[in-house]
């Protein structure tokens, strides 16, 4: 029992230092929400440690101007629609083929298994410049349709995840519903989407957690014309001749975050796990 | 077996497929800009269909560099797009990035017709993609010639807004400190100024000079825009406009100017280093100094809606370094700006440019736009008066026959050859280095860039 | 059942496959093609055989960010693997709050590079100028720091949960046994948790190894290779000689310098892999 008291007094140690480690581990974010809240004058290298006071407290100014000169609502939207529909085209072409090409010994399977591997460890500066020019020959170069794109240069990642799950899954169920009179499209969608589901769940995280966040894709590919996505929207509250507008950026540095950190504390539980099964698989 | 050859086949078929989308794209360019362009006729001027009337077969597509600008632009965009019906799109690069911006933009097959370079270095890289400027309306509108950019007999790059930059001064806080600004006609009476200021410091309660911030944010106040000072003098005694070597016959001077500011700043010269462009600004802003080396682009950081200074606060003075003759010494003027013309655009686009720059320099309309709303000074005939305190600064000057001073910086080796400068000022500030580190980089570093450029 | 299978390929197979040769497999081979010319816009491309890559190799900026590259490689590996270990195990030893604590240190790995850089860019200026030192800007040492506790902040969180998902695999009553017959809780550790843990330790090794590698948007906000590229990684200075450099020649060259970043890349993957592998199968 002496041994247990010992266990507690250092777990309780422990327990102080991790709380000390999280507050400093969450300062960042604090420190940005507060001067999101100042005025841009009070925002210097010198005072970006001080709490907003009377004085330089602007309230939600910041958000306000931030979100009407940078049209940020359009660039959170185009972000949002980037997102899901690349999401969702890899979940569902992915799976499809990734069933296929262990399900199917062949020449076409195993080729395509061993370019996804490939594609994987391919850094993006390798075809960052082929890539836009073929994005933009084949039109490729809007929100609505920049899908493609993420689906060609994503697959590897998601074949990968979903072929390492559908080796472990028995065959046995499949050919029962092949007997039944199920063709391959009906089996897939009834039998094997179902099981697949934790797989992807995890491909969804890791997938989303890259295109919301990417820069370099979009920034080369979209056409800037018309659309802007959040990273390629924070870049613009640099000016010429060295000025940046902080606290408008700090301002939408928060929008930007807090949806995420708000969908992370909702669904922790599915990232978490997902995260563990996708490198476990990976 | 068969399986084989069916993953031939639609391997062979892709691939085939994928090499002609690849090598037709510039063959199908044509028919996909005309489609781009009925669909952004139809979006940017879906407010003024029926002011379509002359509609021109071409569009514009503006890269434009000074973020500051873009509302502004875009603005007179729409005003152009309604009055003529061409389509006009202006996208602004963000901050640091034009290059960058250009570069991809240039690729693809919806390219800028009209983009910008920054001077002769900018321009040798873009220079096969500028189309010839010269004999155009434009052009024949421009008040001097020294604002195009020439290469050879072609006029490649029209320079598009004159910027002047020099010591911005807060009259009020000068006054408090017993002076005006009819006190300072010399670098003699500049340094007899800030220094009394500093003695006085704690009196007064702010000092000489904003900090001179050395990150990226300003650190180009310092290696770029106060170092053209010694190379103007020095190319305008030896009647030349651009050299291989520099000689660095007035660094001195340089260093007494550089000294005077580091000296008499808001803060110790060791920690000026760790200080930006934005807190340079803001402490003129907050009104802890009363000058603040800059240009007049910064008119709009100072004056206007919730910032602290009226027109009547503010002037700008000629940054004096004691070299010539200084009671007729102006502030610096010129440009750094020049549009150019894509060559590679199809002629109704071209036509369609030309037509927007032409209009944007003439109308009523344009100039008063960039005039008022951009706070521009344009190198045009029917150039309006800019509101711009600091610009009618310039030209009371010019008036009072005082010579501007030349922006020769445009004629420095190489952006390596600033940031060795730059970053021996900085070592020289926190004093782990000495001022010969300084003239080391200044000239050795350019007799070694210039050698660089010629070889390649 | 394969050979109904294999009549639905169209369905199954070719919308991936036409995205993958779009996306992927003929700009790879379009790229490495076009690292032996010399071109602008792909209008003007002129073959050049192998000068491109002779040319990389006098380019001192690349050399200098190899280096930068490796050393960051290197730290940035150890630190956030010891350092995501070692607060594994103290959330492994079932103390209350620990659920919390997980929440909290994974949080930085949801946010972006760009948006990331910039809050480390405010922070840490605002902390070198307090103590009066220069910024990260015109500092390359303190950019390279900047850098380390930038990716640690962000990546610490993610391996964390993968060492705990390990550490908890391993079976209770085999430390328990161990414990019984004597064993410290140092031999615990590296006698059994460290090697039962050990495909995690090659996933995050391989994880954090190519993600510093290839690191890019974060190096771009943090120091944008300020001061005069010295803080450049690779992946950032073929970007800059790709786009930021305009003039005909610097195009091949930086698609040439593409080619060869991609090279580092599989090699260290592979010898990686390789290395980490065989210590399992000791283990």
């Amino acid at each position: 029992m002496g041994a247990t008291k010992k266990d507690r007094r250092i777990n309780a140690v422990l327990s102080v230092l991790l709380t000390i480690l999280c507050i400093a581990w969450m300062y960042p974010v604090f420190m940005i929400l507060m001067n999101s809240l100042k005025t841009e004058r009070a925002i210097t290298t010198t005072h970006a440690f001080e709490l907003p006071n009377a004085e330089t407290f602007v309230g939600l100014k910041n958000y306000i101007y931030g979100i009407q000169e940078m049209d940020f609502l359009s660039s959170f939207w185009y972000s949002l629609v980037i997102t899901v529909s690349s999401v969702a085209l890899i979940l569902l072409c992915c799976s499809m083929c990734a069933w296929y090409i262990t399900r199917v010994q062949g020449v076409l399977g195993k080729g395509m298994y061993y370019l996804c591997v490939f594609s994987m460890i391919v850094p993006f500066q390798m075809v960052m410049f082929t890539l836009a020019k073929t994005a933009d020959t084949l039109k490729l170069n809007n929100p609505y349709n920049i899908c493609i794109i993420y689906l060609g240069f994503g697959a590897g990642l998601a074949v990968f995840m979903f072929t390492g799950f559908v080796k472990s899954m028995p065959i046995a169920i499949e050919e029962a519903a092949m007997i039944d009179g199920c063709n391959p499209i009906q089996i897939f969608f009834k039998v094997v989407c179902p099981i697949l589901k934790p797989t992807m769940i995890s491909t969804a995280i890791l997938e989303t957690m890259w295109v919301w966040n990417d820069y370099l894709l979009p920034t080369l590919v979209l056409d800037i014309k018309t659309y802007r996505t959040i990273p390629m929207a924070i870049q613009y509250f640099r000016g010429s001749y060295g000025k940046v507008e902080m606290a408008p950026m700090m301002a939408c540095i928060m929008i930007t975050v807090l949806p995420v950190i708000v969908l992370y504390l909702l669904c922790q539980k599915y990232i978490i796990d997902g995260v563990v099964a996708g490198a476990v698989k990976g | 077996m068969k399986a084989k050859k069916t993953l031939s086949v639609t391997l062979a078929a892709a691939m085939a497929a994928g090499l002609l989308v690849g090598c037709g794209g510039s063959a199908s360019t044509a028919t996909s800009t005309a489609e781009a362009a009925s669909t952004a006729d139809s979006t940017s001027t879906a407010a003024s269909t029926e002011a379509e009337a002359p509609a021109a077969a071409g569009k514009v597509y503006y890269l434009n560099f000074k973020p500051e600008q873009d509302e502004a632009w875009q603005d007179l965009a729409k005003k152009y797009t309604e009055e003529t019906g061409v389509p006009v799109t202006v996208v602004t690069a963000a901050s640091g990035q034009y290059e960058t911006t250009l570069m991809s933009e240039m690729a693809k097959s919806d390219a800028p017709t009209l983009f910008q370079v920054n001077g002769p270095v900018g321009l040798a890289n873009w220079k096969d993609y500028c189309y010839d400027l010269s004999g155009t309306k434009i052009a024949g509108d421009l008040t001097s010639d020294t604002y195009a950019l020439k290469d050879g007999d072609q006029m490649l790059g029209i320079g598009y807004v004159i910027e002047s930059y020099g010591l911005i001064t807060n009259k009020t806080l000068l006054e408090k400190a017993g002076y005006t600004v009819d006190d300072i006609k010399s670098f003699d009476d500049l340094k007899k100024v800030a220094e009394d200021i500093t003695a006085r410091k704690d009196e007064l309660g702010f000092s000489a000079f904003s900090s001179a911030g050395m990150d990226g944010s300003s650190d180009w106040r310092y290696k770029t825009h106060l170092a053209n000072l010694p190379i103007y003098f020095e190319y305008q005694e030896d009647g030349i406009d651009n050299t291989d070597a520099i000689k660095g016959t007035y660094l001195d001077n340089y260093k007494n100017i550089f000294d005077l500011y580091i000296n008499n700043s808001t803060c110790d010269p060791a920690e000026l280093a760790g200080k930006t462009g934005d807190d340079s600004r803001n402490e003129f802003l907050n009104e802890e100094a009363v000058f603040y080396q800059n240009g007049s682009w910064e008119y709009t950081n100072l004056v206007g809606d919730g910032k602290p200074f009226t027109d009547d606060d503010l002037t700008m003075l000629p940054i004096y370094i004691g070299v010539g003759d200084e009671a007729n010494q102006g502030l610096c003027t010129g440009t750094e700006n020049y549009w150019c013309v894509n060559k590679e655009a199809s002629e109704d686009d071209i036509n369609a440019t030309l037509d927007f720059m032409y209009w944007c320099v003439s109308s009523d309309e344009g100039t008063k736009a960039m005039a008022n709303d951009m706070g521009f000074v344009i190198p045009f005939k029917n150039a309006v008066e800019s509101p711009n305190v600091f610009v009618k600064a310039d030209k009371e000057m010019t008036a009072a026959g005082k010579t501007p001073v030349a922006w020769n910086f445009s004629t420095m080796p190489s952006e390596n050859w600033k940031n060795g400068v730059g970053s021996a000022l900085t070592a020289y500030a926190a004093g782990t280095g000495s001022w010969d580190d300084v003239v080391t980089a200044f000239v050795d570093g350019w007799a070694s860039e210039a050698a660089l450029n010629a070889a390649a | 059942m394969e050979k109904a299978i294999k009549r639905y390929w169209p369905v199954f197979v070719l919308p991936t496959l036409i995205a993958f040769i779009i996306g992927f497999v003929w700009p790879f081979i379009w790229g490495t093609g076009l690292s032996f010319c010399k071109f602008t816009t792909v209008k003007n491309v002129q073959f050049a055989g192998l000068s491109n890559y002779k040319m990389i190799f006098m380019d001192d900026t690349f050399t200098h960010a190899f280096w930068f590259t490796a050393a960051f490689t290197v730290v940035s590996t150890v630190l956030v693997n010891v350092l995501a270990f070692a607060i594994a195990l103290l959330l492994t030893r079932g103390m209350r709050g620990t659920n919390a604590f997980r929440t909290i240190f994974f949080l930085p790995n949801l946010i972006g590079g760009i948006v990331l850089g910039y809050i480390w860019q405010i922070l840490l200026n605002g902390l070198l100028s307090a103590w009066g030192k220069s910024l990260l800007a015109l500092n390359a040492t303190y950019g390279f720091w900047g850098l380390i506790v930038l990716m640690c902040w962000q990546q610490i969180g993610y391996m964390m949960i993968i060492y705990i998902a390990g550490l908890q695999n391993v079976p209770t009553d085999l430390i328990e046994a161990a414990r019984i017959d004597g064993a410290t809780s140092s031999q615990i550790l590296f006698k059994i948790k460290v090697p039962m843990v050990m495909p995690s330790v090659t996933i995050c090794t391989f994880l954090t190894l190519t993600n510093s590698f290839k690191l890019f948007d974060q190096n771009l906000s943090l120091t944008a290779g300020e001061p005069a590229k010295q803080s450049m990684m690779l992946a950032y200075n073929i970007y800059d000689t790709f786009y930021a450099r305009s003039g005909p020649q610097w195009k091949g060259i930086g698609q040439a310098k593409a080619v060869v970043f991609f090279l580092f890349v599989v090699v260290i993957s592979l010898l990686q892999l390789h290395f980490t592998r065989s210590k399992e199968v000791q283990a």
